[in-house]
Formats: structure tokens, sequence, C-alpha cells
């Protein structure tokens, strides 16, 4: 079998409630900055908790004409205007044809769902409520003609994106790919978690002994990938390799043992062409509820071996909650850029190590180290997994 | 690319006399099947059907669910708007837990997941009949580097929980709208797939349907294909929000066990 064709991320662009573009969101990781407050956009007053990753506001576009009141949609494309001045996109410097978008979303539009059925007129309401309405939006934003996909894995969608906009680039149906995730918060699903019980009054502290859940985040995050023969300037990295498997298990819960984690974490490994050996940073899911850290942990040991208690594990959804759609892009352009600045963001608020997670977890403060190889992963609603295997530029 | 063959076909049609829906596109719904067992009681239409549509391929092959089984088995789901029934209910009766559980697109790929223990590589597209074709090829491409040894492509469409929707909308669609859930079982082939996408502003391309049944529209004309056992390949095509995409594909059945269902 032939090489498979070398994907490069060449820049990525962000909006998150730690930072609204790569360079804020990157220095509020490595500093131990908190994203999360009190959630004030949507009502939460009935909910039992009311606090989350918010982006209170969203700054950076001046001037929404053209793009429509709907918080997804504009998520998606302040992320892109960010990516757009790190990459020189504006207008689109290759044939709009040849240019695709792949986003990974969890809830897709369902606010503008909410809006339309509470009876808020609006033109186009209802086509914005499915779930590829905001990706749609972000093409015609950006000029590009090409493919236009939208994912929906759950919170392993942006793992999924990023994947695809790669296989888009290998088959030659593109030249360029914005792919990514994003998810907002509203009241549909702050509701739903909230039901759950998934929620937590207390830090979200990934494999602490005393974690009680999670908080979720709202966040858009976009890179622009090309076959690496195409870039002659600077790049993040390379998207070495993807494996997905279900579990197959529970609509919600996660499989007990982590199998289905397991088994994607082994199929990115192969398809990357590396061994649980050379990685060299892990960037988990981690999103402290106490049993996915447990499970992740256990899935971990058995796919990386004795490597998993050798490299740095880290969670960054301490720092901002669960962006859900856009967690797994988020982590992955954390990965890429922690090779390349030699640090590595610790696990906010890990203080009391769980022993049932008894790997590095990089507590406390960043760390120096220089990642080559990095591997993500994702656990997402119907047992969805995801893994990236990502490589330093 | 290598061409997928065909192993088997499950087609679930909504044929019987339409919902009214106003001023709106007339709704040709499917029964919410029933299934034994206490997990699906509170499974949703769409659930249900995507469950049915798998059996109905099961059928078609004349194949065990066990052939089904285990992790070499890849399944892509594609829906356009079928999370929307669900993602109503949980806004409107501001649903609890089992409710809100049940909205997410990922479910109804979990729920077949779970009841025929397919634990492969998965993916989910969300878009109308060029995400289904699109599906197509992305399982001819597992198949051809060997990611999985068959993939299922599932497709699920429902309208009538959110028919007065449309009827508001009808700009979205002027076509009867046909329910529609299918679930498409291909292995390696060595035959030729070409598949080809197309977005411009003004008007695309290609026919206009008479008939919607956004996602699960090309597995219902590749039915329609199959029964007609025609020579040559096929040519699926389909539109959605600006996208005309098409496939020409050498689709011939791996093994001649029954028709299509």
């Amino acid at each position: 079998m032939s090489t498979p064709e070398r994907v490069s991320l060449v820049a990525a662009g962000v909006v998150t409630p730690i930072g609204q573009d790569l360079e804020g969101f990157w220095s509020a990781l490595v500093t131990g900055a908190s994203g999360i407050s009190q959630i004030e956009r949507v009502p939460v007053a009935d909910l039992r908790v009311q606090r989350g990753g918010e982006v209170k506001k969203m700054g950076r576009i001046k001037d929404w004409r053209g793009v429509p009141d709907c918080r997804a949609t504009r998520l998606l494309v302040a992320a892109a205007d960010d990516l757009c001045v790190q990459a020189g996109l504006r207008p689109l410097p290759l044939d709009p044809a040849r240019v695709g978008v792949v986003v990974g979303t969890a809830l897709g539009g369902v606010e503008e769902g909410e809006k339309a059925l509470a009876g808020v007129r609006g033109p186009r309401r209802l086509r914005d409520a499915l779930y590829d309405g905001p990706g749609d939006r972000l093409a015609r934003w950006l000029g590009a003609r090409g493919p236009v996909i939208t994912v929906s894995t759950a919170c392993a969608s942006g793992a999924t994106a990023l994947a695809l906009g790669a296989d888009l680039l290998r088959s030659g149906e593109a030249d360029a790919v914005v792919a990514g995730g994003y998810d907002a918060l509203c009241r549909f699903v702050l509701r739903g978690f909230d039901a759950l019980r998934s929620l937590t009054r207390d830090q979200v502290r990934p494999f602490d002994r005393r974690r009680t859940g999670l908080l979720l985040g709202e966040a858009g995050a976009l890179a622009l990938l090309m076959r690496e023969r195409d870039v002659s300037g600077p790049r993040l990295g390379t998207l070495l390799g993807y494996g997905s498997a279900s579990d197959g298990h529970h609509i919600a819960a996660p499989e007990p043992e982590g199998r289905g984690l397991e088994r994607a974490i082994l199929a990115a490994l192969a398809d990357a062409g590396v061994s649980a050996r050379d990685i060299d940073l892990v960037s988990a899911h981690g999103t402290a509820t106490p049993l996915n850290d447990r499970i992740e942990t256990a899935a971990l040991k058995r796919a990386l071996g004795p490597r998993a208690y050798q490299v740095p594990i880290n969670s960054i959804k301490g720092s901002l909650g669960h962006t859900m759609g856009a967690a797994a892009a988020l982590e992955a352009f954390m990965c890429l850029l922690a090779a390349q600045r030699g640090l590595i963001p610790p696990t906010l608020n890990l203080e009391d190590p769980d022993p049932e997670c008894d790997l590095d977890y990089v507590p406390g403060r960043a760390r120096a180290g220089n990642p080559r190889l990095m591997l993500s992963t994702s656990m997402g609603f119907g047992g969805c997994n995801g893994a990236l295997v990502l490589e330093a530029a | 690319m290598a061409a997928p063959v065909i192993r088997a076909l499950g087609v679930l049609s909504g044929q019987a006399r339409p919902v009214a829906a106003g001023s709106g596109p007339p709704v040709f719904p499917l029964p919410r099947p029933e299934r034994a067992g206490d997990r699906f009681r509170r499974s949703t239409r769409e659930c249900l059907l995507a469950l049915a549509a798998v059996d109905a391929m099961l059928e078609d092959g004349k194949a065990s669910r066990q052939a089904i089984a285990g992790d070499r088995t890849a399944l892509l789901y594609v829906t356009a708007a079928a999370y929307s029934a669900s993602n109503r209910e949980f806004i409107e009766r501001r649903g609890g837990v089992v409710h809100f559980a049940y909205t997410a697109p990922a479910v109804v790929s979990a729920e077949v997941a779970i009841e025929f223990g397919v634990t492969g590589a998965y993916s989910i597209l969300i878009g109308g009949a060029p995400a289904t074709l699109r599906a197509i090829d992305q399982a001819g491409r597992l198949l051809e580097t060997g990611r999985c040894d068959r993939a299922l492509v599932l497709a699920v469409e429902i309208f009538e929980e959110c028919a007065d929707l449309y009827a508001r909308h009808r700009r979205l669609n002027r076509c009867p709208l046909v329910e529609t859930a299918a679930c498409l079982w291909l292995e390696a082939g060595e035959g030729e797939l070409r598949f080809r996408s197309v977005r411009g502003a003004g008007p695309v391309a290609g026919p206009t349907p008479d008939r919607e049944r956004l996602a699960a529209g090309p597995l219902a004309d590749l039915r329609e294909w199959l029964e007609r056992a025609p020579r040559g390949p096929v040519e699926l095509s389909g539109r959605w929000r600006g996208e005309y995409a098409e496939l020409r594909w050498s689709a011939v059945r791996s093994h001649a066990r029954g028709s299509a269902a």
C-alpha cells in the first residue's frame, strides 16, 4: 500500500471563553486562567447549575452584516475570522471551488429551533436550525464553493471533522479545507445536561479524587488544512492519523471498560503508522465526570501499555469547560502549540489525584517539554470514540 | 477508487395516505415499528425505524445479525432532519433525562450499534442526498484501505412530527415528503465508483425530484434500480443547500440473494 498523502494544519483560529484568538487561548491555557463564569446570555435561574464557559462578548468582529443572528454561526465566523487573519484567507487566495469546509457539532443551530418554536420569526430560522445550517453559513461567509460537510459525532465531532477534511485533500476533492468544530451554550443543552445531573457545582477537576462532574462551554475552533507538499510557509503541524470506534453499549453512558476508546486509539496509531512508544503527549478527553476519567485512564493504559505511565497527559476542560463539538479541535490545536512553544499546559484544578487515575496528568503548572508526536482522545454521547495522532511541525 | 459491492439493501418507505399539513407539502409517514424489549419502550421513532431498516437489510441479504456484528463493521449514518422530532419533543415538553438523551443524531446510530453489536469505525454526516452519496464513497474508501470488512450506510428521515414547521417554511421544500429509513450493506469489490459534487451560488444542474426523502433518497433510488435489475452502472444524484452531487457506480450485488427489501 502506498504512503498516504501527508496533511498539514497550516494555521488555526479560535474563539473560546479564555481567549478570542489563538494567542489568547494559548496564553490562558499556560497561565492557568479559567473561563468559567455565571452564564448571562440565556436564562438559567431554574437550573441546578448556572455556570459554564461562556464567551462574554465576541469583540473581534465589528460588522456582522451578512451573518445571521445565530450564536452557533457567529462562533464559527469569529473563529474563521481569526483563522483568516493568520492564514491570509480573505479574500480566498485559491479557487473557491477547490476550498472545502468540514465542521463538527453536537448541537448545530438548535437554538434557532428553540426560537422558531417560541414564535420568534425569521425567514430562514428553520433552515438555520438544522444541524448543518451554521456550516453552510460559514462556507458562504468564507466564499468557499468546494465540499461543505457537517458531521455530528457528538463530543468527538471536532476530531471527525479534522479527519474528514484530511480525506477530502487526500482524495483530491479539495486543495484547501477549513475544518474544525463549534457549539454554543443555549437553553437546550444547559437544560439537558442539568437533567442528566452531569454538571458540577464545584470547579471542573479532571482526574482529581474530588471531581463531581463537568461544566459546559462554548467555542469555535477551525484550522486550515492543506496537503503538505502544497505548503511552502510555516505551519502548525501534521495530522498523521485518525481512528474511530463505536461502544455499542448505551445511548448515553460510556462502556465501563473503555474498549471503544481503546479501539479508536489503536486505529489512530495504525493509521498514523506509529506505535504507542512514539507518543510524547496525550490530550485526554478528561471531562471530570467520575466515570469518564476512570474509564479513560484504563483505556489509555491498555492502548499505550507502559508508555501510558511515561508521557504527560493533560485535560484543558478545567479551563474552559466541555466545548462539545469544538473540544477535540481545540485539544488538537493545544497539542500542536505545546510542541511549537515547548510548553505543556497543566490540567487546571487537579490538586488531589484520584488513585484510580494514576498517570501523569500534569497537575499544577505548565511544564517544559518538546513533544513530537501527540495523541488526542475524544468520547461522546452514543458511544462515539475518536482519536487523532498529530506531529509537530 | 475500487467500488464496493452491494451485499444487501433494506428500504422502508412511507406509502400510506399522506398527513395533512395545512398549506405545506403532504407528508407520507412510516408507522412506529413495534419492537420487543423494555429498552425500546422510550426509544424514538427514528431510532426504531433505523433498527427496522437494518432488519430489512439482513432479510434482503438472508443473513443473520451475527454477520454484521463486531469491530470490522463500519457504520455511516446520514440524516438531514430526523433529529428534529426528538429535538422538538425536548424543547416543547421541557423534557428530562430520557428525552434529552434521544435528541442527539448520534443516538440513532448508537441504537443500531447496541442492538446489532456493530463496534467498528463510524461517521455521522448531517445533510441531504449529497451527504449520503458521499457516505457511500467514504464507505468505499474504508473498505479499500482495509479499515473495515463491511460497511453499513444508514439513512433515516422522518417528517410527521414537524409537518407544521415544514408547512410554515415552504421555501425549504415544496415536494411531498416521504418518510424513509434505509440501510445499505457494502463489501469490498473491484468495480468503479465515481463521486462528484458541485456547489454554486446559482441554480445547479440535475433533475428536480417530484418527492423528497432528503438523505434517504439515494438509497430508495438504488432500490428501484436494483428492482429493475439493469445492466451497466447506476447513476445516483441529489441536491441539498446549493450542492448537487452524483455517484456513478458499477454497483453489482455480491450475492444474488433475494431482491431488495
